[in-house]
């Protein structure tokens, strides 16, 4: 168990740059969840760490250590992969002990560390049933043990979850809030998913085009974002975004300045100012409605009023969040 | 014209050709091997006689042994060959595609050219092969060690090598599938087993060969039967079936001579059919000797 | 670059270069042997290219044996065979994907059992039934195995890469009421092209290099394709070396040369692109 840390790290694969001066901590026993839209560059991240990919700047450190230059071996790290990399031709139980058997640990110690791996995740029940046997979320917990097995300094996720179907990822989300919690290691999970990011990081780092945009716990995040990007890229359905000549009706801004302000502070209002309903989406209990004026509002769905009809909407001065028009950083007002 | 007959008749042509020229060739070959038959009359029925001539047939056991021996040599060099040049050469780097195309070219050389090269490297007195052997030589018939090179064309053992040393450059088929199997393998495998602190053997032992497997399996079952086959342009053109007696006779070569120099086509026939048996155990066996070393897999 | 490859680096590619002139030394001897001057004497130490260089060796083979007849012929057996293997070959692999279930389960067992026996067993009844038709002494016998596709092989390998096309476009084709022709000839072909190049090369090489048939099944020389005619030349002076070097050179130039156009479909693209049309 360790803290782990990047120091800008760069990485480019020919003429793109992958990673662009990443500074970035994990907390000792931290669950650290790294989210961004596709392409932005987490996937290397993680194999950086891993050793899997040679950064060509920066420094990479787990615990005391720095590893920058160590093989992936020798970093004892462990990774679960997006597609689980689950050998076809062994078992469940061969499956997770493949790390300590090619470390040749001794028979004994393999069979104890595979049952409590395997007890840890719920795998106990299929052990010498083969991959292609079990179902997306068995297969992801036995990627679980695999990497769990040898109790390594800090756990990799890569998008673990993104293979699985609604339900089961649901589930599986609690279930490895659940392992961090008992296992208590360190753990780096990348996904695209913001939804996953926000339930499940003690702290999540938002990368974009290479760049850690904002780290945080998912409340600051998600209530004082650092900038556009960030702002835009969490929450559903994504923050609205109103240049000055459109946020003058409720307030004035400055030039060279937008305001944010997400759909759930959109409030329906008697003496807000007046607006056309275009459409209007109902997501279960909430419903989504979009107004002429370049703005959703997200209302339960009990009171979301009919497409076509007049309304009045505001927000409070609070609750909208301003930033600079070129650099998309966060000014205060 | 419906759909279902529009497909009939796309694969009409090819199941046309699947029974005229193998599966009705194949019970005739299974039915002549019973009987007499010089093309001139009818096939007259003579039961077992055919086999036990065979039995009986020095020269055929000769083809027989020559067969066996040079399958059991030959084909694993030829698997182990072509896999290694597919785990050199399956990543991108400097030249990689000069290198595959270079291993490919051996093997689409039309056999008789490729046969009549060797005659010439061959040649025991002015051979490129001896030449280099000879090259710096204390006399001018001995090696640079001493001792006198391999008579490739006329000693039955030397000979016999010389063969398969030709069987080892025409490995490019393999190495194409072999090569397509090694890239098809997911790489998050092998970044595992990078983390994992596996060895380069390791590597090779518990991930690329059982997944290479079923592809190994399916390739040394038709080299072994080809292997058969490949042999008859080399002894017919480069060694002439011998060096006497009949050193690098083997079955092909013993089933062609029978058949059409001898015009003995039922005992040709029943030669085949021996040489098929064999071959399908030998397959038979490979089958049950990988299954059973795949599942002592567990780690 | 991935991490690993630095480690790889050192030794691959010495061993690969190696490796490359080793397998290309048989051709290399082949067209130095074949420019040796006929008639004299053997050389004393190994050498890369014979001194003088001559080509004399051509003339004669061509003048000993009507080698411009054989690859003429050749020529024509080839023209003959790869179209129309490739044809029935593609034909078949794609009427493999349609008919599904256990017709197919059955049609590609079938084909891997007739993959797997080889030529030389079926060679005394293939000659029994032609010499019954009346068409030994003909080229129909070598033109005959493009009704295999020359080897189930090659249907094998397009029913694999049409297997690999997104079936919701042959479900789309089939919804906007195209046969099945139809979509052979305007989907499936098109999106195959470097299998059908590939398969076409291997048909090339096959047809061209085939040795065992027309020995078996032509008697008219002025009916031998290049094999064969390479056949006689041996058979005329079996140490005349640069004159037999000569004919392999007549021989092998041409496979050779479609294969370095054609190679960079199946050999040069990362996972295998062109070879299995993924």
């Amino acid at each position: 168990m360790s803290r782990l840390a990047l120091e800008g790290v760069r990485k480019r694969f020919g003429d793109t740059t992958a990673l662009d001066g990443v500074d970035l901590e994990a907390r000792d026993g931290e669950l650290l969840v790294v989210v961004g839209p596709s392409g932005c560059g987490k996937s290397t991240l993680l194999r950086c760490i891993a050793g899997l990919e040679a950064v060509d700047e920066g420094a990479i450190r787990i615990g005391e250590r720095e590893v920058t230059r160590m093989k992936p071996a020798a970093r004892n790290v462990s990774m679960v992969f997006q597609s689980y990399a689950l050998f076809p031709h062994l078992t469940v139980r061969d499956n997770i002990a493949f790390g300590l058997v090619v470390r040749e640990e001794p028979k004994r110690v393999v069979a104890e560390r595979v049952a409590e791996a395997a007890k840890l995740v719920g795998a106990e029940g299929f052990l010498q049933r083969r991959p292609y046997e079990l179902s997306g979320g068995e297969r992801q917990r036995v990627a679980l043990a695999r990497a769990l097995v040898r109790r390594p300094d800090a756990f990799l996720l890569d998008e673990p979850l993104s293979n699985l179907d609604a339900g089961t990822r649901v589930q599986m989300r609690t279930e490895l809030r659940r392992l961090h919690r008992e296992v208590g290691s360190t753990m780096v999970h990348v996904t695209h998913d913001q939804v996953e990011a926000l339930t499940l990081g003690d702290r999540i780092a938002v990368l974009d085009a290479g760049r850690v945009r904002q780290v945080g716990t998912p409340d600051e995040v998600y209530s004082r974002p650092d900038d556009l990007f960030v702002g835009r890229f969490l929450g559903t359905p994504a923050m609205n975004v109103l240049t000055p000549q459109a946020a003058r009706p409720f307030v004035a801004i400055p030039e060279q300045t937008v305001l944010g302000i997400r759909p759930e502070d959109v409030r329906l209002t008697a003496d807000g100012v007046p607006a056309r309903v275009d459409l209007v989406e109902v997501a279960g209990s909430d419903a989504y409605v979009f107004l002429d004026r370049d703005l959703v509002a997200r209302v339960p769905a009990a009171g979301r009023p009919a497409e076509g009809a007049e309304v009045r909407v505001g927000f409070d001065r609070g609750a909208a969040h301003l930033f600079d028009e070129a650099s998309g950083r966060r000014v205060e007002w | 014209m419906t759909e279902r007959r529009q497909v009939a008749l796309m694969l009409a042509p090819y199941l046309f050709g699947l029974f005229a020229l193998v599966g009705l060739p194949a019970v005739v070959t299974f039915g002549l091997a019973f009987t007499e038959y010089d093309l001139l009359r009818a096939p007259s029925f003579n039961g077992l006689d055919n086999f036990r001539e065979l039995a009986d047939d020095d020269i055929f056991a000769t083809a027989l042994k020559n067969s066996l021996v040079f399958a059991l040599i030959a084909v694993p060099l030829r698997l182990a060959g072509a896999l290694g040049l597919a785990l050199l050469l399956h990543r991108r780097f400097t030249g990689v595609g000069a290198y595959r195309s270079s291993t490919v070219l051996p093997t689409v050389i039309p056999d008789v050219a490729y046969g009549l090269v060797w005659l010439w490297l061959f040649n025991p007195l002015y051979g490129p092969i001896n030449l280099l052997l000879r090259w710096h030589g204390d006399s001018p018939t001995t090696t640079a060690w001493g001792v006198q090179p391999p008579q490739w064309l006329t000693h039955p053992n030397d000979a016999r090598a010389a063969i398969i040393l030709m069987s080892l450059f025409t490995i490019g088929e393999g190495f194409v599938i072999l090569l397509v199997t090694r890239q098809g393998l997911p790489s998050e495998l092998y970044d595992l087993a990078a983390l994992e602190d596996a060895t380069a053997w390791g590597i090779f032992r518990r991930i690329t060969l059982p997944l290479m497997a079923p592809i190994l399996l399916l390739l040394l079952a038709r080299d072994t039967i080809f292997s058969l086959q490949w042999t008859f342009v080399p002894a017919l053109v480069v060694t002439d079936g011998g060096p006497p007696p009949y050193a690098t006779t083997y079955v092909p070569l013993f089933v062609y001579r029978n058949a059409f120099e001898y015009l003995r086509y039922g005992y040709a026939a029943s030669a085949t059919l021996v040489m098929f048996a064999l071959t399908a155990l030998i397959v038979w066996l490979q089958w049950r000797i990988v299954r059973r070393w795949r599942k002592g897999f567990a780690v | 670059m991935r991490a690993g490859d630095r480690r790889w680096g050192g030794w691959r590619l010495p061993a690969a270069i190696a490796l490359a002139v080793a397998f290309l030394l048989p051709l290399w001897f082949m067209v130095s042997g074949s420019l040796r001057e006929p008639g004299t004497p053997p050389p004393r130490a190994p050498e890369l290219v014979p001194r003088p260089i001559s080509t004399t060796s051509y003339d004669q083979a061509f003048d000993l044996v009507d080698l411009a007849r054989h690859t003429l012929n050749s020529l024509l057996v080839a023209a003959l065979t790869v179209p129309l293997a490739v044809l029935v070959a593609s034909l078949a692999g794609f009427a493999f994907l349609l008919v599904g279930g256990r017709a197919r389960a059955l049609l590609v067992g079938l084909s891997f059992a007739a993959l797997m026996v080889p030529v030389t067993a079926l060679l005394v009844p293939r000659f029994t039934l032609y010499r019954w038709l009346g068409l030994i002494d003909t080229w129909v016998p070598l033109v005959a195995p493009a009704l295999l596709g020359l080897s189930p092989f090659y249907v094998l390998l397009f029913y694999w890469s049409f297997r690999r096309l997104p079936p919701e476009l042959l479900e789309a084709a089939r919804l906007e009421g195209m046969t099945p022709l139809s979509m052979w000839r305007r989907l499936a072909m098109p999106l195959v092209r470097p299998v059908t190049i590939a398969v076409a090369l291997l048909a090339f090489i096959a047809s061209w290099g085939n040795f065992l048939e027309p020995l078996v099944y032509l008697f008219d020389p002025d009916l031998y394709t290049l094999p064969l005619g390479l056949r006689s030349l041996e058979a005329l002076d079996r140490t005349n070396y640069p004159v037999l070097l000569a004919g392999a050179v007549v021989a092998t130039a041409p496979v050779v040369l479609a294969f370095v156009i054609a190679q960079r479909y199946f050999l040069h693209e990362d996972r295998g692109a062109g070879w299995l049309g993924r």
